[in-house]
């Protein structure tokens, strides 16, 4: 009762310009929060990115906190919607990963009838980055080529010459390892 | 003790400055007040009273629409609450929040119904098309400042704080509409008039959706604050 009488004073400083009760209020309530967003994100590098987040998104949003309340469920509630939010960028996000290796391929169509997966790993590893992304993107996931131009920013049809090279890059790579 | 990382710090230091807390949510519905009240007399100014007024009386066309019109102003006010962190409504409460409403335009055109029936007989679609048309356009000034005034809170749910407050402005000029739409059969006034305050919720949702978008592409969540950078935990 007592802590949450002196977080909401620290609130209330902080609202009207004492710029050190963010310290403060930094070190009350941090671990909590990284606690909650290392629930949910089971990766300590991504919790204390997702932390930092949060304290910029409470100072973005301290004009909403009314000091007659709780800090810690408008806290907490902010770091959800971070969470959330993070989420929702990372699934829309345009994914090409350098690390081809590391990459579970489910091999298809194509790439089936090649050698095996690794090979293909090695192969794509070869292809020149934008053409990689271009076949990972139609191939892998399963983009159109209209989607993928609008991700990359470019047109159509260069998406699509783009995928065509490198899966061709990507053959003669892996007719070189046969031979 | 856990200390901020300097980076963050720094970020914040840069942009900080001391700022006045938002008023309560129920208070800052009172802004609302004004175009909750052109609402309720455009249409009666810019057309007519309903035509059966007398058989209505004061009580049923002015007294039913202001009670509306309140519901309308609670509505918004639960949707400026849903904008602030911390304070958003639990499944059941946005269930309820949605519901009333209903409910109220459903009570509000049986009373009109059994005290003055007055049937739709000819024109059904175009009658029915003026009324949804007149009743939403009526609601959007009260759609797009009520997202304004969401918006500048926190919402981490815009499109349900959107919905409520989207259902609150149709509910408010549907109030306002119904003093000159005398065609009191439930059939016309729970499809036409019930219409435009769901068609008023869309355009809520989407509106405080594109407006908070908007506050997230200026506070882009991704700029990294020194990834994984010294966290004295």
């Amino acid at each position: 009762m007592a802590e949450d009488h002196r977080l909401r004073e620290l609130m209330r400083e902080y609202q009207s310009g004492r710029f050190e009760a963010f310290d403060e209020i930094y070190a009350s309530i941090a671990p909590a929060v990284r606690r909650y967003l290392l629930s949910q994100a089971r990766d300590a590098a991504k919790a204390d990115d997702l932390v930092q987040e949060t304290f910029l998104q409470m100072h973005r949003a301290r004009h909403t906190y009314d000091p007659s309340f709780p800090l810690m469920p408008w806290t907490m509630a902010i770091a959800r919607h971070v969470w959330l939010m993070d989420r929702r960028t990372l699934s829309r996000r345009p994914w090409a990963p350098d690390d081809v290796a590391a990459m579970d391929l489910p091999v298809k169509a194509e790439a089936a009838s090649f050698a095996d997966r690794v090979e293909v790993r090695r192969a794509l590893g070869k292809v020149a980055p934008a053409r990689r992304a271009a076949v990972i993107q139609h191939h892998v996931l399963g983009f159109s080529f209209k989607e993928i131009a609008e991700r990359a920013g470019i047109a159509e049809t260069a998406a699509k010459l783009r995928s065509s090279r490198g899966m061709q890059q990507l053959r003669a790579l892996l007719k070189g390892q046969d031979k | 003790m856990t200390i901020a990382p300097a980076e963050l710090r720094a970020r914040i230091a840069a942009d900080y400055q001391p700022v006045r807390p938002l008023r309560s949510p129920w208070a800052r519905t009172l802004w609302i007040l004004p175009l909750a009240i052109v609402a309720l007399f455009a249409a009666s100014i810019a057309f007519n009273v309903r035509q059966d007024a007398t058989d209505l009386g004061w009580l049923g066309v002015w007294g039913l629409s202001i009670a509306q019109s309140v519901m309308g102003l609670l509505v918004v006010g639960a949707a400026l609450r849903e904008s602030i962190p911390g304070r958003d409504w639990s499944r059941g409460g946005i269930a309820l929040w949605l519901a009333i409403p209903i409910v109220t335009v459903v009570g509000v055109t049986l009373t009109s119904w059994e005290a003055s029936p007055v049937f739709l007989r000819a024109g059904w679609w175009l009658v029915g098309g003026i009324c949804f048309a007149g009743s939403a356009a009526t609601a959007l000034p009260v759609v797009a400042f009520a997202s304004i005034l969401a918006a500048r809170a926190y919402p981490t749910r815009p499109a349900v704080a959107g919905a409520l407050l989207g259902m609150g402005a149709g509910l408010m000029a549907d109030a306002g509409w119904r003093i000159f739409c005398h065609f009191s059969e439930p059939a016309h006034v729970l499809s036409a008039h019930l219409a435009a305050v769901v068609m008023s919720t869309m355009i809520g949702a989407l509106v405080a959706v594109r407006l908070c978008g908007l506050r997230g592409e200026k506070h882009a969540l991704h700029e990294p604050v020194g990834a994984g950078e010294n966290h004295g935990d």
